[in-house]
């Protein structure tokens, strides 16, 4: 006992897998602490899953930080229902590629397809065991923006066609107030009327 | 006919009509399509990182280029809306800026962006930009400044709901759906020139068609008219050119640098953010603000706009000043006069050019302005980030920006008649052989403390026919 205070201390021996875990030190019942012992976890993960299109191809990486170990390599896995399957990238060249750097890791799946939708685990692995964490990937089809494109296209069309047709209804109805016009006074005031939306009426031409 | 032409005109058929409005709602749209667009494209750029694989540098040239663009090509839409019909320009810059955007979701490489973003859209919106705040300026006489000012105020509002908008667009359907989507938002610049109109630009060539075939020369000379490029020899105009240059150096350097130097000072990135948003709020007011004080009619344009350049050349110099204290309301404080006096200058720097070159001349004059002073604006960011490398902080590279900024108002100093109370007479850009149009334009070009006088002759007249307007 020094200082008024208890120092406690074990050693544990932390040869594999099995041995991870939680340890908790009690002091009779006065003091519990509980520890986690564990390889390291990957910080950044991206909670919004990646999109990508039918055919395109998708990137998705993984990232440890500059604080923590170096992972020994990165493995990648794509879940099959509740199960994990590894992805060998030699299997499949044409539709895998995984770039390994020590930091961080990166998958390009490529000439997608919607059943390549779905949850990609990437794995630090280190002597003790492997950390992993999860990105969800979501193919789409090209027509998912098509719809929006083609209902503003449609909305300009309209309004367009809306604007030409208003002032050409408006010219109509002020060539034959012309033709018939009395007053020489009325003409000018309707020629006028015409003009004031299209011109600007510094450039304005005597129309003869 | 003639005699009831001076009647017509006191009747206010003429400018601030209420069909103006409505074009200033369509530069609004327009205007937001185009800046408030490009302001917001930082969404995208970390996509493109991403997905090309290539450094935040690379990236940041394609916005370079589209603006470049819309500058460089700015003369080249004045002179088309002064060979031909204003709405058509309009119309055909719309199309050309939705499908750069469109054949930008189908990119595969970074240099198709350059050429589809940047280039083919920048043309585009060059096309669209300098034509519509020329109609709108022609439309408007008394409110013409606060007609602007509420136009451009749509550059801050846009990019505020714009970055979100993209933000979700990209979540939604990636960078591809989203400039396909972006593409077809652009189309709405269309409907914006349809609703100018038809119109017979007075440069049309009814006098050339006489001439027998088309030559090299008479082509060339044509071109030059459309251009406007004999204003380039012009002093007035040259001087007024020079002044929003040397403005131009300096006036983007707190929009590119604001941010990091409050990192540097010690804020965190959350404070230097929000420092940004609100001198980008203060600045929608104040071109709203100037707008509307400037018509009033107290003061000649270009005093005002001398006012506000200086204070915001001023109140740049004093940003690092402010902070060095370490207050972060001291920096708040001035970034926020700081705003409100560069949204001020903005809507005006448009409005003084008709009174240098009238407004017969105004499109070309608009367009060349553009393109001069993009050169300006291109040193102006290399030359603070150098300063910055140099001397290790921001203080030399505001100090610097600012110093233009003054620079650029004590060239405005030197215009001719500066100190005078009126504005100078129109410049004789036409021949006298229509005197009706000369009235007509004297109308046009009276400033609005000359309106004032005018104000009791012209309601007297204006009264039953109030219904035309």
């Amino acid at each position: 006992m020094e200082n008024d205070q208890y120092n406690l201390k074990r050693v544990f021996s932390i040869v594999n897998e099995e041995d991870l875990g939680s340890y908790t030190c009690e002091f009779g019942s006065k003091a519990k602490i509980d520890f986690v012992l564990a390889a390291p976890q990957i910080g950044e993960v991206r909670d919004k899953p990646i999109v990508s299109y039918v055919g395109d191809f998708a990137v998705i990486t993984c990232k440890m930080e500059e604080t923590k170990p170096e992972p020994r390599t990165w493995y990648w896995y794509k879940a099959n229902g509740t199960d994990k399957e590894q992805i060998i990238a030699a299997e499949e060249p044409l539709r895998y590629e995984i770039k390994n750097e020590e930091r961080n890791t990166k998958l390009v799946v490529s000439s997608l397809v919607e059943a390549d939708g779905g949850l990609y685990f990437c794995g630090a692995v280190y002597a003790i065991s492997t950390s992993m964490s999860n990105v969800e990937l979501k193919v789409i089809s090209i027509h998912e923006p098509l719809k929006p494109f083609v209902a503003i296209v449609i909305e300009v069309i309209v309004l367009v066609a809306i604007i030409l047709l208003y002032e050409k209804s408006q010219s109509k109805k002020n060539n034959t107030a012309a033709e018939n016009g009395t007053t020489e006074q009325t003409n000018t005031l309707t020629q006028g009327e015409s003009n004031g939306p299209g011109e600007s009426s510094s450039m304005r031409q005597r129309k003869v | 006919m003639a005699k009831l032409r001076p009647k017509a005109e006191s009747q206010g058929e003429g400018p601030d009509g209420g069909y103006g409005w409505v074009l200033v709602g369509a530069l609004f749209v327009s205007t937001s399509l185009v800046f408030g667009l490009m302001r917001s494209l930082g969404i995208f750029f970390v996509e493109f990182v991403q997905y090309f694989d290539e450094s935040a540098q690379a990236i940041s040239w394609i916005s370079s280029t589209g603006l470049a663009a819309q500058q460089f090509f700015s003369p080249l839409g004045a002179a088309l809306c002064n060979a031909y019909d204003t709405r058509w320009v309009v119309m055909t810059g719309g199309c050309l800026a939705a499908l750069g955007l469109i054949l930008a979701s189908q990119a595969t490489c970074l240099v198709h962006l350059y050429l589809t973003m940047g280039v083919i859209s920048g043309l585009g919106w060059g096309l669209v930009f300098t034509p519509m705040v020329a109609t709108v300026m022609a439309n408007f006489t008394r409110r013409r400044t606060l007609a602007l000012g509420l136009a451009f105020s749509s550059i801050g509002l846009s990019s505020f709901a714009f970055n979100p908008l993209f933000q979700l667009l990209v979540e939604l359907y990636t960078w591809r759906g989203a400039l396909l989507i972006l593409g077809g938002l652009s189309l709405n610049i269309v409907p914006c020139g349809a609703l100018i109109g038809p119109q017979r630009r007075s440069k049309a060539p009814a006098k050339v068609v006489s001439e027998s075939g088309v030559s090299c020369a008479s082509f060339l000379q044509r071109a030059s008219s459309y251009l406007e490029l004999p204003l380039l020899f012009e002093r007035p105009y040259i001087t007024y050119t020079l002044a929003i240059s040397l403005l131009n150096v300096g006036y983007f350097v707190p929009y590119f640098h604001l941010v990091a130097h409050s990192r540097q000072v010690g804020f965190s990135e959350y404070q230097a953010a929000f420092v940004m948003s609100a001198a980008g709020a203060t600045d929608i007011l104040g071109r709203i603000a100037s707008g509307w004080f400037s018509d009033l009619g107290h003061f000649r344009l270009i005093h005002l706009l001398s006012v506000w350049t200086t204070l915001a050349g001023v109140f740049i110099m004093l940003l690092p000043v402010s902070s060095l204290s370490g207050s972060y309301a001291a920096l708040m404080v001035i970034s926020l006069l700081y705003g409100f006096c560069s949204g001020a200058l903005t809507s005006l720097v448009f409005a003084v050019v008709p009174m240098i070159v009238g407004v017969e001349r105004m499109m070309g004059a608009l367009g060349l302005l553009q393109l001069i002073e993009s050169g300006a604006g291109l040193l102006g960011a290399p030359l603070s980030g150098l300063l910055k490398d140099i001397t290790g902080d921001y203080t030399a590279s505001f100090m610097v920006a600012g110093g233009f900024v003054v620079l650029g108002t004590l060239t405005m100093v030197t215009l001719p008649h500066y100190f005078s109370r009126k504005d100078p007479p129109p410049p004789k850009s036409l021949s006298p052989e229509d005197p009706d149009k000369a009235a007509e334009l004297k109308q046009m070009h009276s400033s609005p403390s000359d309106m004032n006088d005018l104000t009791g002759e012209v309601t007297n007249n204006r009264l039953p026919e109030d219904t035309y307007s």
